[in-house]
């Protein structure tokens, strides 16, 4: 009972996937056929068999739009126990990284998973730090044991939205 | 349909003075380089390309990517040729110019062309491609010009540290007659991944495959596709045209020797007659505008020395040649008829002169004569009766008399 508790949705806050801008997300590093979207998307990312696969080395950088202004308290990141990801370093609103300039910032909060954090255990981020927030840029540093390739199964983001016009949402009035 | 951001990386060094390519290896280079911008930009409309040089004062970005194919060849014109390639700082330099890409949905592309030689090292080289693939870019190769210093080997390992899902790729060009293009055209640089390549590019090869003649009547298919199917319809009823007049032709000549041989089949002979000698006008008068057609004359002469009894082996000659030249062919096949014509006239004008419709229909043609004048028809009722041996010359003039 406890550890269901602690795996529930944070209080008063909302999965942000419906605010992502689907066509801006953008991950570097991954493997051909294991894409962001088997982590991300609903439905893909509840399948155990769809991962995010990193290609070349363990490293992956995950760029998340938004299409309105958000609050971030906390992210899920489901994973294998040896090729899960390890550290985690996430960014706001920071457009256009690469891995050559994960470093030339420093990141908005620094998580290192546990076990538990794994199998879905929500870790809570410093909330003051991610209060105006258009896009989030994720970068995996490293996974559990060191290997070559890491293997993301599902990304949880939970926040809040802020109060503001979504301007796509706006349609040209016709002139009468 | 590849959505692709692509940035082409020129080598401007010295080493493309060299005269191995045709005209030069630079010459060479910017025409592939403007078929690749064609091609990249054709595939998907929202597809960009950028340009950079390698050599030079250092690396220098002509154009970051874009779309406006204009902007693309326009930075061509002007380049100057010196100095020495730097492939490691022109790869980094293009893989930040697309890093910085406006639509990251684009996959991004670096196409290397490479005349001179490598200096760097092997290994310098692979990390640089671990990079890429790191960063989800794609590598193209064209290898040309100089091959010391195991540059074919280094540009390989290159290629291959980064190589994912066969999206990146190799080509050595060797010099020699064949254009850089040319070659290019084949190649999975050009044709995309898979998809059997945009239209551009199948239109292109298409062309490059027809020869050096490029478009059938001088006109891009691409840019007025209404106009080349026109063309190419009414070129196609003409040929079919030609083909039943030729046959026809040979039918005539088949029956006219009948005629000739068994005069006892008197009337089907002069049927056919009726229809070679209306025809015969027309064919004169063609004779006479074609005057300068010195083929045509060739081809007429040479048919006329022909006698009409070899009819079936020069239409099989007629055939080959036909494969060989259009020309040719098509001049063979009009002796063909004039030659039937004439051969059969002096013989059966005679024949000609009896029959009584053709010869009104020829009167009827004649200026200021009244086939249904009295006169004129007493006249032809009198050389009807008149034995059929009589001689053409007289028939002539007496219509010359009428005249």
């Amino acid at each position: 009972m406890a550890a269901e508790s602690a795996f529930a949705i944070p209080k008063g806050q909302v999965d942000l996937m419906d605010f992502v801008d689907w066509s801006g997300v953008e991950c570097l590093n991954q493997s051909g056929s294991n894409t962001i979207v088997n982590a991300l998307k609903q439905g893909y990312r509840e399948d155990e068999g769809l991962n995010l696969v990193s290609d070349a080395d363990e490293q992956l950088l995950i760029y998340i739009p938004f299409n309105q202004v958000i609050k971030l308290h906390s992210i899920v990141i489901k994973g294998p126990e040896e090729e899960g990801p390890k550290t985690v370093k996430l960014f706001s609103n920071k457009e256009h990284m690469g891995f050559s300039n994960v470093n030339d910032y420093p990141p908005s909060d620094t998580v290192v998973l546990s076990e538990d954090n794994l199998k879905g255990k929500p870790v809570t981020l410093k909330y003051v730090k991610f209060q105006n927030v258009r896009s989030v840029t994720i970068f995996i540093e490293d996974n559990q044991h060191d290997g070559e390739t890491t293997n993301v199964q599902k990304i949880v983001l939970y926040g809040s939205t802020v109060e503001t016009t979504d301007m796509k949402g706006l349609k040209k009035i016709e002139d009468h | 349909m590849v959505l692709e951001a692509t940035m082409i990386c020129i080598d401007n060094s010295e080493w493309m003075r060299n005269g191995d390519y045709s005209p030069n290896r630079f010459q060479a280079l910017a025409d592939a380089v403007n078929l690749i911008c064609g091609a990249k930009t054709q595939s998907n409309p929202e597809n960009t390309v950028g340009i950079l040089t390698m050599a030079g004062k250092g690396v220098r970005v002509l154009v970051t990517p874009t779309s406006d194919l204009g902007k693309i060849l326009a930075c061509m014109h002007g380049l100057e040729i010196g100095g020495e390639m730097n492939l490691a700082a022109g790869i980094q330099v293009a893989q930040l110019a697309l890093k910085h890409r406006q639509n990251k949905k684009q996959q991004q592309r670096i196409i290397v062309f490479a005349g001179s030689p490598v200096k760097y090292d092997k290994k310098v080289l692979e990390m640089i491609g671990r990079k890429l693939k790191k960063n989800s870019v794609a590598l193209d190769v064209v290898n040309f010009g100089e091959d010391d210093e195991g540059k074919a080997e280094k540009l390989e390992a290159l290629v291959a540290a980064l190589n994912t899902n066969d999206s990146s790729h190799i080509i050595h060009i060797p010099p020699g007659p064949n254009a850089l293009s040319d070659v290019l055209i084949s190649t999975p640089i050009f044709t995309g991944d898979g998809e059997g390549g945009s239209g551009f590019a199948a239109a292109a090869a298409a062309a490059a495959a027809g020869g050096v003649s490029g478009y059938d009547f001088g006109v891009d298919p691409n840019l007025d596709p209404e106009l080349a199917l026109a063309l190419r319809v009414s070129m196609e009823e003409e040929r079919a045209r030609q083909e039943a007049a030729a046959k026809k032709a040979a039918e005539e000549a088949g029956n006219q020797e009948k005629g000739e041989n068994q005069s006892t089949s008197q009337d089907v002979a002069m049927a056919e007659n009726v229809n070679a000698g209306t025809s015969e006008p027309e064919s004169k008068a063609t004779d006479l505008m074609d005057d300068e057609n010195a083929l045509l004359q060739q081809a007429l002469a040479m048919s006329m020395d022909d006698s009409s009894s070899n009819v079936a082996t020069r239409d099989t000659d007629m055939s080959e040649a036909a494969s060989e030249d259009q020309d040719l062919a098509l001049a063979l096949q009009l002796s063909v008829q004039d030659s039937t014509n004439d051969q059969s006239n002096p013989t059966d004008m005679s024949k000609l002169l009896a029959d009584q419709s053709f010869v009104s229909s020829i009167l009827a043609s004649l200026p200021g004569v009244d086939p249904n004048d009295p006169s004129v028809k007493d006249l032809l009722a009198s050389m009807q009766g008149q034995s059929e041996k009589k001689d053409e010359d007289n028939d002539k003039e007496q219509k010359e008399d009428k005249k």
